[in-house]
């Protein structure tokens, strides 16, 4: 189905949070402000590697309107913190291994007072040699950053022997693909409001994409039991897995528990830079061979990512990448390992696509080149090597059977930016101007995979008020799971959505969902909802046949109220009466819990539900300044049905936009351990300048028969197969292989009167 | 530096504060006069997150200092609907034209800015009018579908014809 306003028709609708993120009335978290709070701002490390001799904050205790200041001595708890191995200290006690470890923080009485206060600390350091370079901190001699050496986390998967197999291709493709440090760049940076309450509890209103997770880490930290601390984690200004993580949470918490009165955080983009997460830059190298046929016979990998100071996630994020790294393509030897390296850069962590951009790029190309080698057309030839809808995972591991890839794979090649792609390097109107279409596939797993707890639940009730209410801790950070969830409910219930209300992102009201994150909220709420919906509808239906004295098959829930099963004619009680002439709550309240489905073997990290991709896109090159401009982009998406039009398609939209950064102009530079940007006017993201002039997409809704997990989360998908898709249309255009993201200028500048020149000379 | 009068008609009503003359526009909006609409993102003037209108033109709040607006009429999000949405708000609820929102107020005093000025902007007008609002969500295309509908224009199906 082409998505867009017009087939979706009356699905097509406005979401909940849409009036008030027009009008300004929503506060996100970082709007909130109290009576008496004060301000928090944190010290953080001058030098990306060093010893800290000695801190000093007596100067900065004494400084006007200083309410607090803490250092290592005053984390009750744990001081670290880290989603898999808390590894990153809150405050650092002996070293620092990136810029932007905290040294210290202070509450003051306003901004101005906590930054005067923070010039007033004094530490020592001894800097030591800082370790940039991944492969130099593999080596034997390189400085230990850690206890356990500088390797985070090494993957391995082998089938076959590929190493022997290579002798029977032939053609082989060689190559070294780079992928840059991409900032996240979310427009609200991080921050938010840490209450401590009456009765000795702590809120903290802060955005994350899993309360739960936070919930747990600040009660490591502060060392107060889970429940006495209250996660408020949305609305969210934009997040893409960099919020995640805890950021300002320990140092907003600490200093409210020290003061005793609540304390506002906000980032400055600055700070949101130099401390927050990043793409894990990588090094893939891949070694692919096919036989004379064009079949695939052979594929080696060896990734090295850069994963910064500290573990966060970096481990998944390796296991992903290693899971992803064959592509949708069935090839008998494989041989991949992977490396995620502790170095003095930035931290690396989670980004939407989680690891699979980067080997899908590089995957991608090889298959681009394989086929080019082979004399084969590109798409031809990925289709000749495509799994088939029984066959295992990537892994080896069973998943969930899906045709996704094949159907992605035909909505390209009947696309008319693909059927006329021979036509458009005679499109260009200048002799410097180039043209080129490219393409490319993936598939991509939903969910955080085999042996990591990912819980599922949800809360479904007729609250007092008479509102069908759902609870699910998920929150809201743009992706429109307000939305989302508002068209399951009026479409389980038949009501509208003035009968509903909605609660997220907050520990205290909504039971535990897992996290927003892996492109998994879309099937929890849909596989909650589904065990609990016909459980209150059955409830509601049996009180309102008590009430009324019809038969409860005769009655069925709508707009309002309960209305008769046929014939229409109104409700014929509304939900809030049948809310008030119920005894108990708690009869009217039912708990969903589960897993997020997983694939039964025992493979660390595998999925169990994929989600596929293709993407045709045509670029124009400039030659003479090396700019890529995109003409179009057609996106063919299988991801089951389509819940939520207007957000699946700005899902695909969005995400290409952000790979569109990826590939052609976003790289948080570093050098010797130091961003070399430190706004948005060194690191450029698109603007409305660079969107392409026709985008399209076709979601592919059909599942196989008897499927029970509906529909699919794109949270992620439109951003993984961009990238390799425009390293194909540049070299289309071009004749030049790109293998390091973002494409640079430079290399595709072609010295115009260079070459005139030199034919004149005759050289 | 000490405080001085400062007086600015905002969002139609005059305001009367004690300022740091050099104090950011951004500033007294969010933190003295509680208008959290006015978003901080960058502070350097790059991604019009803080933009609000001053005497009708668009300008990053984050720029502008309290003496250089001094007497100006101020329009934040909040001074843009009535009783119901404004057209150009209604257009984004409608075509999809924000996400995670936070983009959105000083995205759409640009829409504003641009139709007050050029009722029928062509695209090349509506990227010229837009190219100082960044927005990481929805890769722009749901704004592009929302300002041709604002603007009245044809802006059926999703494709972006030029």
């Amino acid at each position: 189905m082409r998505l867009d306003k017009l087939s979706a028709g009356s699905r097509w609708r406005m979401r909940p949070d849409g009036p008030e993120k027009t009008t300004g009335e929503l506060r996100y978290l970082t709007d909130l402000s109290v009576p008496g709070m004060l301000y928090g701002k944190v010290l953080r490390s001058p030098f990306p590697h060093a010893l800290v001799l000695d801190i000093r904050t007596s100067r900065a205790e004494r400084a006007p309107g200083v309410k607090a200041v803490i250092t290592h001595r005053d984390v009750p708890g744990l001081n670290g913190f880290g989603i898999v191995t808390p590894d990153q200290p809150v405050l650092c006690a002996d070293r620092v291994r990136y810029v932007g470890d905290a040294i210290a923080a202070v509450a003051a009485e306003s901004e101005e007072e906590a930054e005067y206060a923070l010039t007033l600390i004094e530490a020592d350091f001894e800097p030591l040699p800082a370790v940039t370079e991944p492969e130099a901190a593999m080596r034997e001699d390189a400085p230990r950053l850690h206890p356990g050496g500088n390797i985070l986390h090494r993957t391995s998967f082998k089938k076959g022997d590929a190493g022997a197999a290579f002798a029977n291709c032939a053609f082989i493709a060689e190559h070294t693909y780079r992928t840059p440090r991409q900032m996240h760049a979310y427009m609200e940076t991080e921050g938010g409001l840490f209450i401590p309450e009456p009765d000795g509890r702590l809120t903290v209103r802060a955005a994350t994409q899993h309360g739960y997770k936070d919930r747990m880490q600040l009660s490591r930290i502060l060392a107060v039991p889970e429940d006495r601390i209250r996660i408020v984690s949305s609305p969210i200004g934009g997040s893409f897995g960099g919020k995640d993580e805890l950021n300002v949470q320990p140092y907003g918490a600490l200093l409210a528990i020290k003061t005793g009165r609540p304390v506002k955080m906000h980032n400055s983009r600055r700070e949101s830079v130099r401390a927050g997460l990043k793409r894990h830059p990588m090094k893939l190298a891949m070694k692919t061979g096919a036989d004379a046929s064009g079949r695939l016979i052979a594929h080696q990998v060896r990734i090295v990512a850069d994963t910064g100071a500290y573990s966060t996630l970096g481990a998944p994020v390796l296991n992903f990448a290693t899971e992803h790294a064959s592509g949708p393509y069935r090839i008998p030897n494989v041989d991949i390992e992977g490396f995620s390296v502790f170095t003095n850069n930035g931290v690396s962590g989670e980004f939407r696509g989680f690891g699979g951009n980067q080997v899908i790029f590089a995957v991608e190309g090889q298959m681009d080149r394989l086929a080019e080698a082979a004399g084969i057309d590109p798409w031809e030839f990925r289709l000749r090597n495509l799994r088939k809808p029984e066959d295992p995972g990537p892994l080896g591991q069973r998943i969930w059977p899906t045709d996704g890839v094949r159907q992605a794979w035909e909505g390209v090649a009947a696309s008319a930016l693909w059927k006329e792609r021979g036509a458009s390097s005679a499109a260009a109107s200048l002799p410097w101007l180039k043209r080129g279409v490219g393409a490319a596939l993936a598939m991509h797993g939903s969910g955080l995979g085999y042996g990591i707890p990912d819980p599922g639940g949800g809360r479904l009730s007729l609250n007092a008020d008479g509102k069908i209410e759902a609870a699910f801790s998920f929150e809201e950070f743009g992706q429109g799971i307000l939305a989302t969830l508002e068209a399951m409910l009026t479409g389980w219930f038949g009501c509208g959505p003035d009968d509903l209300h909605i609660v997220i992102g907050d520990t205290d009201l909504a039971p535990h969902s897992g996290s927003s994150t892996a492109s998994r909220s879309t099937t929890v709420a849909h596989l909650a909802l589904r065990q609990l919906a016909p459980k209150l509808k059955a409830k509601l239906l049996e009180l309102a046949s008590d009430l009324t004295g019809r038969p409860p098959d005769g009655l069925t829930t709508g707009n309002g109220g309960i209305w008769a099963a046929e014939g229409g004619g109104g409700s014929l009680i509304g939900y809030r009466e049948l809310a008030e002439a119920c005894g108990t709550a708690a009869e009217l309240s039912f708990d969903a819990k589960f897993e997020f489905p997983v694939t039964p073997d025992p493979v660390t990290g595998g999925h169990y539900l994929y989600t596929s991709t293709a993407v045709a896109v045509e670029v124009e090159v400039n030659e003479l300044t090396g700019s890529v401009r995109l003409l179009g982009q057609h996106h063919a998406v299988a991801a089951g049905p389509v819940v939520n039009p207007m957000g699946y398609l700005g899902q695909i939209e969005g995400g290409s936009s952000m790979a569109q950064g990826f590939a052609l102009q976003e790289d948080a530079r570093m050098e010797e351990g130091r961003y070399r940007i430190e706004n948005l006017d060194g690191y450029l993201i698109p603007t409305i300048r660079d969107m392409a002039e026709t985008f399209t997409v076709d979601a592919i809704e059909e599942l196989p028969e008897g499927d029970p997990y509906g529909p699919r989360g794109v949270g992620e998908i439109g951003s993984v197969a961009l990238a390799p898709a425009i390293a194909e249309a540049v070299y289309r255009a071009t004749g030049k292989r790109v293998e390091t993201l973002p494409i640079r200028r430079e290399e595709l500048i072609v010295r115009f009167a260079g070459a005139a020149v030199e034919r004149e000379a005759g050289v | 530096m000490s405080a001085q009068r400062w007086s600015a008609v905002v969002n139609g009503q005059k305001e009367e504060l004690d300022v740091d003359p050099a104090a950011r526009l951004l500033d007294l909006l969010r933190k003295e006069l509680d208008l959290t609409g006015v978003k901080m993102s960058c502070e350097v003037g790059r991604c019009g997150a803080c933009i609000v209108l001053m005497n009708g033109k668009p300008v990053n709040a984050c720029l502008v200092m309290a003496y250089q607006c001094e007497g100006a009429a101020i329009t934040t999000i909040e001074g843009l609907a009535g009783e119901e949405l404004h057209p150009i708000q209604r257009a984004f609820c409608e075509e999809g034209g924000f996400q995670c929102g936070y983009c959105t107020p000083g995205m759409i005093l640009s829409v504003k800015a641009l139709l007050d000025r050029t009722p029928k902007p062509t695209t090349e007008q509506m990227m010229e009018g837009l190219a100082g609002n960044l927005c990481r969500c929805t890769g722009y295309a749901g704004i592009m579908r929302a300002i041709k509908a604002a603007a009245g224009s044809d802006n059926r199906g999703n494709a972006m014809q030029g």
